[in-house]
C-alpha cells in the first residue's frame, strides 16, 4: 500500500468531517457572540430576550420530541414556556435509542431549523439551481476542495439571494422574516437576569462531548458507518459522500447567515437605545421610507439592479441617520474637548436663559 | 393618573383605598388583533398575486380575484370558528366579504381594472377599523384594586361593572401565555363563592350529530353531550392582560390573605368568647354578692337563668359568704384554665410559624 492508497482508504473520509466542523466551530462563535449582545440589551429590551429564549428552547424541545419520535420512544409531556421546555418520552429506552434522542437534543438546534429555512429557500427560487458541482474524490486534499467547491456554489446562490430581496414580495419578506426567526432561535443559550449555569454555551459543549466519548462505542460505529459510506460512493464513483456532508455544510452556512442578520439587528437597536427620543424613533422609520421611496422611484424609472440599489440606499441612509443622530445628538463621536466645549456653550445658553427669565 | 385616581376616589367606600387602577395590555387582546392581522396580510398578498406576481395571469377578469380573497378569507373563518369553538369569527369574515362585494357591485367597481386595487385597499381600511375597534374596547375596561375590593368596569356603550370583596373569593384563577410571558402580562380571574368566573366547555364536534336532545343538530352545528366546568368569564369581569402580571398577582393574594381568618385567630376568637362568658358569670356572681347577700349562691345564679323562686329559710351570713368564695374560685380556676390553654395554643402556633420559616 503505497502513500496515496494510504490517503484514500485512512484519511479522505475524513476530509469533508473537518470541513464541516470548521463551519460549525464558526456557528458556535456567532452564537456566543449573539448572546454576548443580547445580554447587553436585556434591561432596555426584556421582551425581545425572552423572546429570543422562547425561541431557543422551543427550537431545543421540538428537536428532542422528534428524537424521541424517531426512535419511537413516544412522548408522554411536552411544556415550552419562556424559560423553560421539557420532553418526555412514555418508554425510557436505553442503549443507542437513548443516544440516538440526545443527539438530536444537543446537535439538532443547530441545524434543524436551518433546514426550514433551506427548504423554504428551495420552495421560493428554482430548486433545479441546486446541485453539488462535486462530488467522487480520491484524496484528501480534493476531498475538501470538493466540499468548499459544493459550499461555494450554494452560497453564491443563497447570498446573491439575500442581496437580490425584494421586501414588496410578500414571499420574500417571509423568507426574510424566518430568517430573523431562525436567526434568534438557533442559540441554544440562556438569556436571563440571573445566569443560568445550565443553559449556556460550555453547558451545551460539555454535552455534546459527553455524548460522543460517554459512549466511545456509538462513535466508533458513527466513523465505520462514514467509512462504509465513503467507500461505496468512491468504488461505485458517486458523489453521496461528499453530497452528505455538503448538505450538513449548506446547513451551517444558513445558519451563520441568519446569525450575521440578527447581529447586525441587534447591533442597530443598542446605538438607537442611546438616542433619546423621539430621535430614537428615526433611524427605524429610516429603514421602509428609504426603501419604498427609492422602489417607487425605480418603479417610474426602471433601471436593471433596482432591487439591489434599493437595498444598498436603505442600508446606507440608515447606517447615515443613526450615525449623525449619535454624533449630534449623544456624546458617542465626540472627543474630549468637545464635549467640554458643548458643555460650556450648554451652560452659557442655560445662564442666557435665566438672565432673561429674571428680568422678565 | 393622579386624575384618574381622583375621579375613582369619589366611588369609595369608607376606609377604603386605592391600591392599583390598571387596564388590559395593548397585546392582551391579540386574539381579537391577529384577526385583522390575517385581513391586511390576505389583503396585501392578494394585491401582490394579482398585480405583480409571476402568476398574475391566473387572475385574469374580475371575479377570480375577488372568489380567491373571498374563500380564503371564509375557509380560515371556519377554521379560526372550530379551534376558538366561536362562529362569531366565520360570520365577521363573511360580513367583511358580503361588505366588499356589495361595495363592489354598487359603485360598479367590478371590473377587471378596480378589483385588484380595491381588494388590497379595502382589506387595508377595514382592518384599521378593525383595530381601532379594538383599541377602543381595550381602553373601556378599568379594574380598580383597594384595600377591601376589586372594581372591575368595561364596555363600550353598555357600561358592565362587577365588585368583588376579597373574602367573598374563594379561588384564584391565574394564566399567561406565551405572549404573555414575553410582555410580562396575564389575566387573573377571582373565583367567588357564587361560582362568577366559573364557565363551561361544552366537547363540539363539527360535522357530528348531537343526540338525545329534542332534536338532532347536522353539519358543522352539532356539539357532544358533556360539560366541564373551567374558569372563565368576560374581559370586563376578569382581570384581563394585566401588567406587571407577576406583581398584581402577588398583591391580590395577599390581599385575599389579609381577609381571610387563620385557624389560629378562629381559636383567639373561640378563647375570648369564653372569656366573657366566665366574666359575664363573674359579673352576675358579684352583682347578687352586693345586692342579696342572704342569697344562695348557688341558687341566684340559678334564678337569673332558670328564674326560679327564692328558697326559704333563715341561714347564717357566713355560710353565704363561703358559698359565695367557693363559687369565685371555681370561676377563677376556669380562666385560669383557659389562660394556660390560650398561651399553650400561642406557643403551638408560633413554633409552627419558626418551623415553616425555618422550611
Amino acid at each position: 500500500m503505497d502513500g496515496s492508497q494510504i490517503d484514500t482508504f485512512v484519511f479522505a473520509p475524513l476530509a469533508p468531517i473537518l470541513g464541516l466542523l470548521l463551519f460549525w466551530f464558526i456557528q458556535l462563535l456567532f452564537i456566543e457572540s449573539q448572546r454576548y449582545m443580547l445580554s447587553k440589551i436585556w434591561h432596555k429590551h426584556e421582551p425581545l430576550c425572552r423572546f429570543t429564549n422562547f425561541l431557543g428552547i422551543l427550537y431545543q424541545t421540538i428537536c428532542h420530541a422528534l428524537g424521541y419520535s424517531i426512535t419511537r420512544s413516544g412522548i408522554s409531556d411536552f411544556v415550552i414556556s419562556v424559560d423553560y421546555g421539557k420532553v418526555a418520552p412514555k418508554k425510557e429506552k436505553k442503549g443507542v435509542f437513548e443516544w440516538v434522542s440526545n443527539a438530536f437534543l444537543f446537535i439538532g438546534p443547530f441545524f434543524i431549523p436551518s433546514l426550514l429555512l433551506l427548504i423554504y429557500f428551495i420552495l421560493l427560487i428554482n430548486s433545479s439551481a441546486f446541485s453539488f458541482p462535486s462530488g467522487y474524490y480520491e484524496s484528501f486534499s480534493i476531498g475538501l476542495q470538493n466540499f468548499g467547491e459544493n459550499l461555494y456554489s450554494f452560497s453564491e446562490k443563497f447570498f446573491g439571494f439575500l442581496f437580490n430581496i425584494d421586501f414588496f414580495n410578500p414571499l420574500h419578506f417571509g423568507f426574510f422574516i424566518l430568517l430573523i426567526i431562525v436567526g434568534l432561535g438557533i442559540r441554544p443559550s440562556y438569556i436571563g437576569e440571573t445566569k443560568k449555569e445550565k443553559i449556556d454555551m460550555i453547558y451545551d459543549l460539555r454535552n455534546i462531548k459527553n455524548l460522543f466519548f460517554g459512549k466511545p462505542l456509538y462513535l466508533i460505529f458513527l466513523f465505520i458507518t462514514g467509512y462504509i459510506i465513503f467507500y461505496i460512493s468512491f468504488f461505485l464513483k458517486h458523489g453521496w459522500y461528499t453530497a452528505l456532508f455538503s448538505l450538513l455544510g449548506w446547513l451551517s452556512i444558513i445558519a451563520i447567515a441568519a446569525l450575521i442578520t440578527t447581529q447586525t439587528i441587534i447591533l442597530f437597536i443598542k446605538n438607537t437605545d442611546e438616542l433619546s427620543r423621539p430621535w430614537s424613533l428615526l433611524p427605524y422609520l429610516t429603514i421602509p421610507v428609504s426603501y419604498v421611496t427609492m422602489r417607487t422611484v425605480f418603479y417610474l424609472y426602471p433601471v436593471t439592479y433596482s432591487n439591489n440599489i434599493s437595498l444598498i440606499v436603505m442600508i446606507l441612509s440608515t447606517i447615515l441617520i443613526t450615525f449623525l443622530l449619535l454624533k449630534y445628538k449623544t456624546n458617542k463621536f465626540k472627543t474630549k474637548k468637545n464635549i467640554k466645549k458643548a458643555e460650556e456653550e450648554d451652560g452659557e445658553k442655560k445662564k442666557r436663559k435665566r438672565r432673561g427669565s429674571s428680568k422678565e | 393618573m393622579a386624575k384618574r385616581k381622583k375621579e375613582k376616589e369619589e366611588d369609595l367606600l369608607k376606609n377604603e383605598r386605592i391600591e392599583r387602577i390598571l387596564s388590559p395590555h395593548p397585546l392582551s387582546f391579540m386574539k381579537l388583533q391577529s384577526l385583522c392581522l390575517f385581513l391586511i396580510i390576505w389583503g396585501v398578498v392578494v394585491g401582490w398575486l394579482v398585480n405583480f406576481s409571476e402568476w398574475k395571469n391566473l387572475f385574469a377578469g374580475e371575479w377570480l380575484p375577488v372568489l380567491a380573497w373571498g374563500l380564503v378569507l371564509l375557509l380560515v373563518g371556519v377554521i379560526a370558528s372550530l379551534i376558538a369553538i366561536r362562529w362569531s369569527v366565520f360570520f365577521l369574515f363573511l360580513i367583511v366579504f358580503v361588505c366588499g362585494l356589495g361595495l363592489m357591485l354598487w359603485q360598479n367597481w367590478l371590473t377587471a381594472e378596480i378589483v385588484p386595487v380595491f381588494i388590497p385597499f379595502y382589506s387595508v381600511a377595514v382592518s384599521i377599523v378593525g383595530f381601532l375597534i379594538v383599541e377602543l374596547y381595550r381602553r373601556s375596561h378599568k379594574y380598580i384594586i383597594s384595600n377591601l375590593r376589586i372594581a372591575f368596569k368595561g364596555g363600550i356603550f353598555t357600561k358592565e361593572e362587577r365588585t368583588v370583596r376579597y373574602d367573598k373569593i374563594t379561588d384564584i384563577n391565574a394564566k399567561q401565555g406565551i405572549l404573555g410571558q414575553i410582555f410580562g402580562f396575564g389575566t387573573i380571574i377571582p373565583i367567588t363563592q357564587a361560582g362568577f368566573g366559573l364557565g363551561s366547555d361544552k366537547t363540539f364536534a363539527a360535522g357530528g350529530i348531537e343526540l338525545g336532545g329534542k332534536k338532532a343538530k347536522l353539519l358543522g352545528l352539532a356539539g357532544g353531550g358533556k360539560e366541564v366546568q373551567t374558569p372563565r368569564a368576560r374581559s370586563y369581569y376578569e382581570l384581563h392582560g394585566i401588567y406587571p402580571y407577576k406583581e398584581i398577582k402577588k398583591l391580590i393574594e395577599n390581599l385575599v390573605q389579609d381577609s381571610v381568618i387563620t385557624p389560629y385567630q378562629q381559636e383567639q376568637v373561640e378563647f375570648q368568647k369564653q372569656q366573657v362568658d366566665i366574666q359575664k358569670q363573674m359579673r352576675d356572681l358579684l352583682k347578687m354578692q352586693t345586692k342579696t347577700p342572704r342569697e344562695k349562691p348557688a341558687t341566684a345564679l340559678a334564678k337569673m337563668h332558670e328564674e326560679e323562686e327564692e328558697p326559704e329559710g333563715d341561714e347564717e351570713p357566713e355560710e353565704d359568704d363561703e358559698a359565695y368564695q367557693q363559687e369565685q374560685v371555681d370561676i377563677q380556676k376556669q380562666m385560669k384554665n383557659l389562660l394556660k390553654k390560650q398561651i399553650e395554643t400561642k406557643d403551638d402556633s408560633s413554633e409552627e410559624q419558626d418551623e415553616e420559616e425555618e422550611k
